[in-house]
């Protein structure tokens, strides 16, 4: 349990520049996720962390101590890769015991970590097995309990669970947190997957071409996108974006939307002494889909609902939702209902605009206007 | 009507060509190769002696053998040849292909360097380390002439040194090789798992010994059989290196067969050991196929 912090931290092979100054600090007990784009440098952020790759410029502390120089071996940190990367010619009980024994624990004290660990992913049957007699599940379990028994300052997870299909995913996503919540322990996690971002977290950094977008709790950067392509990237489906103009209409600031029929929607948006600038300018106006929904559904503690008829042009049903698609500004647009609201493709339904949770970007820096 | 007739026209074609295709070298293996092997076999229990002769003598020939002083001979320098060769070959393979592991520059240029010697046939290799060791022309003169006169080096004419030398010809020959079989190995080891070991707190030489080094057991036993069938059927190696010399020291069962067949008119003889040889590799080649096929079933 320690605290991590990342100060300007640099990356290059030769020409190549992969980080692009990172900075981002977590407290003792924190679970970090890294989410961006393939090839953006996640992983060699995490390597970097671990002390598998070196540090062209800037500083990496570990409970406030420059560990840029020190061997992996001795920055007490655990990895779990998405390989798995179990040791093949190893019974799953030395895999998990190899790291021990090579820091030369007393026999006893190893035996029973490992029997505390393999309880506690409850793995005691595999012990004598061999990796390749495992499942996948059964290899992420070994995996992880050979990172949990060596109660190191900070865990690392890169992807651990893309290798496992989507029910197995779901469980292990849950016991994973189930174990956070109970060890306390601080965690940097890598992940392609949205759910398991916003499900992990308590902040989560978004990264775009090794350069930090964002960084803050899960609620943050999902509701207050620091700019379109933290909005765009995190959700699913993503954040409309529609392209709007802001007006003055009945003495309030409105975001003007021109459906299909050519009606305009003044859609009034919330007090903000920074969007009075930007008044009788194009924005952007980022609408998440459940902020577009039936008016039953419609949060009713909400103060800035605007309901209007709108042709709905295609429903796709995903169970207990729908997603209906619309034209606003002539922009594709997803709102999420009920899948009962009795919304028809080709027809007009009653949509409820949520403006409460709208946020408005500048189209030409992309940040969000605050 | 037509239609169908053409078509199954080609489809006799296509289900046949390619045995037809085959089947001139396919012929020709199994009366060259497994023919002569059946041949031989019948001529190692027969009467021949300067040519064939069909008749039966049971297992007289392989009587005889075992009592040839030369046979015994030979069997204690394959033996001798056989386990330094094999055993120096992978360790010094295994060492320079850790060596090389390290990522060091030069790798492009320094592993054909190795290997080369691979591309020399074996008549080549004993050609040349034998004007090398020779005492009169080679390093000892060499030596010598740069003013150390008390140097010796004439292990190629000492008849019980001699067999040393053709171990240090082949071993020169077949490491590279050997080196290039653990460099696969070792690259094809998952590079996570050494991120895994570093993490670990595994120095280099535990990475090696506890993880990389039991992941190669393939390796090591393919290199096994491959080095095991050439020390037996060594060969051409031994006849340009010493010719079999001094005297007898350096027989093996190779040179043995060859001149009890064709020189010394003991066809019978030379016959039985052809077979015994025959039946050393197959002890070690057919349980490897075995479990390489096995294996490929499991994939
Ligand atoms: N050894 C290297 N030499 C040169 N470039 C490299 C090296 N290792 C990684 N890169 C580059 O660095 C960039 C970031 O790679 P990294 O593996 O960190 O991406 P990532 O965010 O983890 O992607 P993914 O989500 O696909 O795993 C990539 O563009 C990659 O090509
Ligand atoms: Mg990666």
């Amino acid at each position: 349990m320690s605290s991590l912090e990342i100060r300007d931290v640099r990356k290059s092979y030769g020409a190549a520049h992969i980080l692009k100054g990172i900075n981002i600090g977590i407290n003792s007990g924190d679970f970090l996720v890294l989410v961006g784009p393939s090839g953006c440098g996640k992983s060699t952020l995490l390597n970097m962390i671990a002390g598998l790759d070196t540090i062209t410029s800037g500083e990496l502390l570990i409970d406030g101590k420059v560990m840029n120089d020190v061997h992996p071996s001795q920055r007490d940190i655990a990895m779990v890769f998405q390989s798995y990367a179990l040791y093949p010619n190893m019974s799953v009980e030395k895999n998990i015991s190899f790291g021990l024994e090579m820091r030369k624990m007393p026999k006893a004290e190893i035996d029973k970590r490992v029997a505390d660990v393999s309880q506690m992913l409850q793995i005691q049957p595999l012990l004598k097995r061999k990796p390749s007699q495992l499942s996948g599940g059964q290899r992420q379990r070994v995996a992880m309990g050979r990172a949990l028994v060596r109660e190191p300052k900070i865990f690392l997870f890169d992807e651990p669970l893309s290798n496992l299909d989507a029910k197995l995913r779901v469980d292990m996503r849950t016991e994973i947190k189930k174990l956070h919540q109970r060890l306390g322990s601080t965690i940097v996690y890598v992940t392609h997957d949205q759910i398991e971002a916003m499900t992990l977290a308590t902040k989560i950094a978004i990264m775009k071409a090794g350069v930090l977008q964002q960084l803050g709790s899960p609620d943050e950067v999902y509701n207050a996108p620091a700019n379109m392509f933290v909005a765009s990237f995190m959700g699913s489906p993503s954040m409309n974006l529609i392209p709007s103009k802001l007006v003055m209409q009945d003495g309030k600031l409105t975001a003007s939307v021109k459906l299909k029929s050519g009606q305009e929607l003044f859609l009034p948006l919330a007090e903000n002494a920074a969007y009075n600038a930007w008044q009788g300018k194009e924005v952007i106006l980022g609408l998440r889909p459940e902020a577009i929904t039936d008016p039953g559904s419609a949060e009713a503690t909400s103060k800035l609902l605007h309901q209007a008829d709108v042709l709905i042009d295609v429903v796709e049903p995903t169970g207990a939702d729908i997603y209906a698609r619309m034209e606003l500004n002539g922009q594709d647009t997803v709102g999420r209902m009920r899948a009962n609201c009795g919304a028809i493709a080709k027809q007009n339904a009653p949509v409820t605009f949520n403006m409460q949770q709208a946020v408005l970007f500048d189209p030409k820096t992309e940040e969000r206007i605050s | 009507m037509s239609t169908t007739t053409v078509r199954s026209g080609g489809d006799w074609l296509r289900q046949f060509l390619p045995r037809l295709v085959l089947a001139p070298s396919f012929a020709i293996t199994l009366v060259f190769v497994y023919g002569f092997i059946i041949y031989t076999g019948y001529i190692s229990v027969s009467k021949s002696k300067m040519l064939p002769n069909l008749d039966f003598v049971g297992l007289d020939n392989y009587r005889k053998l075992w009592k040839t002083l030369n046979w015994q001979v030979a069997l204690d320098n394959l033996a001798i040849f056989g386990i330094l060769y094999i055993v120096i070959c992978g360790a010094l393979g295994l060492f320079l292909a850790i060596l090389l592991d390290q990522k060091i520059r030069g790798e492009g240029f320094l592993r054909p360097i190795y290997l080369y010697p691979m591309a020399l046939s074996f008549v080549v290799t004993g050609t040349a380390w034998k004007w090398f060791l020779n005492p009169g022309l080679g390093l000892e003169k060499t030596m010598h002439d740069w003013g150390w006169a008390s140097f010796k080096f004439d292990w190629l004419i000492n008849p019980d040194m001699a067999i040393y030398t053709v171990v240090i010809a082949g071993v020169w020959q077949s490491s590279g090789f050997v080196m290039a079989m653990f460099l696969a190995g070792l690259r094809g080891v998952d590079e996570e798992q050494l991120k895994a070991a570093q993490l670990d707190g595994a120095s280099t030489f535990q990475t090696y010994w506890r993880i990389i080094i039991p992941q190669l057991r393939a390796v090591f036993l393919s290199a096994f059989v491959v080095l095991a069938h050439m020390a037996i059927k060594a060969y051409d190696l031994v006849v340009a290196l010493t010719g079999g010399g001094p005297g007898n020291a350096t027989e093996v069962p190779a040179t043995f067969m060859y001149s009890y067949t064709f020189t010394r008119n003991q066809m019978g003889v030379g016959a039985a050991s052809a077979m015994i040889m025959l039946m050393t590799i197959a002890a070690i080649i057919v349980p490897y196929l075995y479990a390489e096929t096995r294996e490929a079933r499991h994939e």
